[in-house]
């Protein structure tokens, strides 16, 4: 809504029925205007004088009524959003709701990048229905993934530990909505919560357990049990079976050839334990995938007790 | 409103393409009723042969000013000329024909 807008509706409603009256007096006798405003069929009329939009009672009601249904709507939506997320949904409503008016959702698409390595913070993220992959440089061309987060935690955990720049490089992988919050409200809303506190350090020690068992995992596993463990976590992540994913994501998130992962795949499709459609990979036998990833894999709700 | 019945016999078909400016303020009442009418008669009697543009004042009151509009919802035929007008909801089929030059037959 432009600003002009708000101003013609404010400047509405300081118009006095006296004003109006002048107003509608201008209008030509036995003009078109006149003629349809006595059949009650306009909404506005257009003062030249002040140079305002006069909005008549009834369509005044009219657009209020239809201006605090869309803001209810909306503010229903995020008060539902949270809900979405593990982290947020755990919090005792008081505290939720605190954190509410700095919440903005916002839509990812795949590839944006949320943090960059050695880059101060900006913004915390709390996925809803998206997947961001941590990625951690190795040389000056390669980087490799690290750490999964989905609707069940944050981007930006750097920050509950009073670190203000990032060690990693967070990219979207899978695209959806989250909600996300300037680093500063963050900061502060931490320092105030509790609750929240508790669950962000909690989250972190995951995060940490995340990491040491992909470090385990990319010096002990076969690829095949890596990428198989690597599509069930995103999977479980993406609350869908259908990834997005094309193997060249693949192949940049686990840093490996590309050329890799089409043989690895094509081995998992063969048992009809995946499909690819349009380069897009989805899990069509989950319990197979799952005899298939090595013991890194653990479910979302196992792999979130620390 | 009331929604008056097509006249059986098809006006004349436009050989030119109609370019229309409908004024409106936001979703009012009447501004939506201007829009649904409007939208009946043109995919009625224009088939696709026209332009309409809506503006709504608004979010752009100065440019209805600097076009001379006094209310909404207000219609504008910009083309062909003669250039016409009518205001109201466009209820009112036979005033909008008129004013569009698809005077229905009369009966």
């Amino acid at each position: 809504m432009s600003s002009d807008r708000g101003v013609a509706s404010v400047q509405a409603g300081r118009v006095t029925s006296s004003g109006l009256q002048r107003l509608l007096r201008q209008l030509p006798v036995g003009g078109m205007e006149r003629r349809a405003i006595e059949a009650g069929e306009i909404d506005a009329v257009i003062d030249y004088g002040s140079a305002n939009v006069i909005v008549f009672p009834v369509a005044r009601r009219a657009l209020r009524d239809a201006a605090n249904r869309a803001a209810s709507a909306e503010r229903k939506a995020t008060l539902e959003m949270p809900k979405l997320n593990s982290l947020l949904a755990t919090l005792p409503r008081a505290e939720y709701r605190r954190l509410l008016p700095a919440l903005e959702q916002v839509t990812l698409e795949r590839g944006d990048v949320l943090h960059e390595a050695g880059a101060p913070i900006r913004h915390v993220y709390f996925p809803v229905d998206c997947v961001i992959c941590l990625m951690t440089k190795v040389d000056d061309q390669r980087a490799v993934a690290t750490g999964l987060v989905g609707h069940d935690g944050m981007v930006g955990i750097p920050l509950v530990l009073e670190v203000g720049v990032s060690s990693v490089r967070a990219v979207v992988q899978v695209a959806g909505t989250a909600l996300r919050m300037p680093a500063t409200r963050f900061t502060n809303e931490f320092q105030r919560g509790l609750q929240l506190q508790r669950q962000l350090y909690r989250y972190a020690q995951v995060k940490l357990n995340q990491a040491r068992q992909i470090a385990a995992c990319l010096a002990s596993h076969r690829f095949e049990q890596r990428l198989a463990c690597w599509l069930l976590m995103i999977g479980d992540r993406a609350k869908s079976p259908e990834l997005l994913l094309t193997q060249k994501n693949l192949a940049t998130i686990l840093n490996v050839r590309r050329v890799s992962v089409t043989t690895t795949s094509g081995s998992l499709r063969s048992r009809g334990l995946i499909g690819n459609d349009r380069g897009s990979l989805s899990i069509l036998d989950r319990k197979g995938l799952e005899a298939a990833a090595c013991r890194c894999y653990r479910p979302l709700e196992a792999a979130d007790v620390a | 409103m009331t929604r008056r019945t097509p006249p059986s016999a098809s006006p004349a078909r436009p050989t030119t393409v109609v370019v229309l400016r409908l004024y409106i303020a936001g979703g009012a009442p009447n501004s939506m009723q201007a829009i649904a009418n409007l939208e009946a008669i043109c995919a009625e009697h224009l088939k696709g042969g026209h332009r309409l543009e809506v503006v709504d004042i608004l979010d752009n009151p100065r440019r209805a000013m600097a076009e001379g509009v006094l209310v909404t919802p207000s219609l504008t035929k910009l083309s062909p000329l003669p250039a016409a007008q009518v205001v109201g909801n466009l209820s009112d089929k036979k005033r909008v024909l008129l004013a569009l030059g698809l005077e229905p037959h009369v009966q």
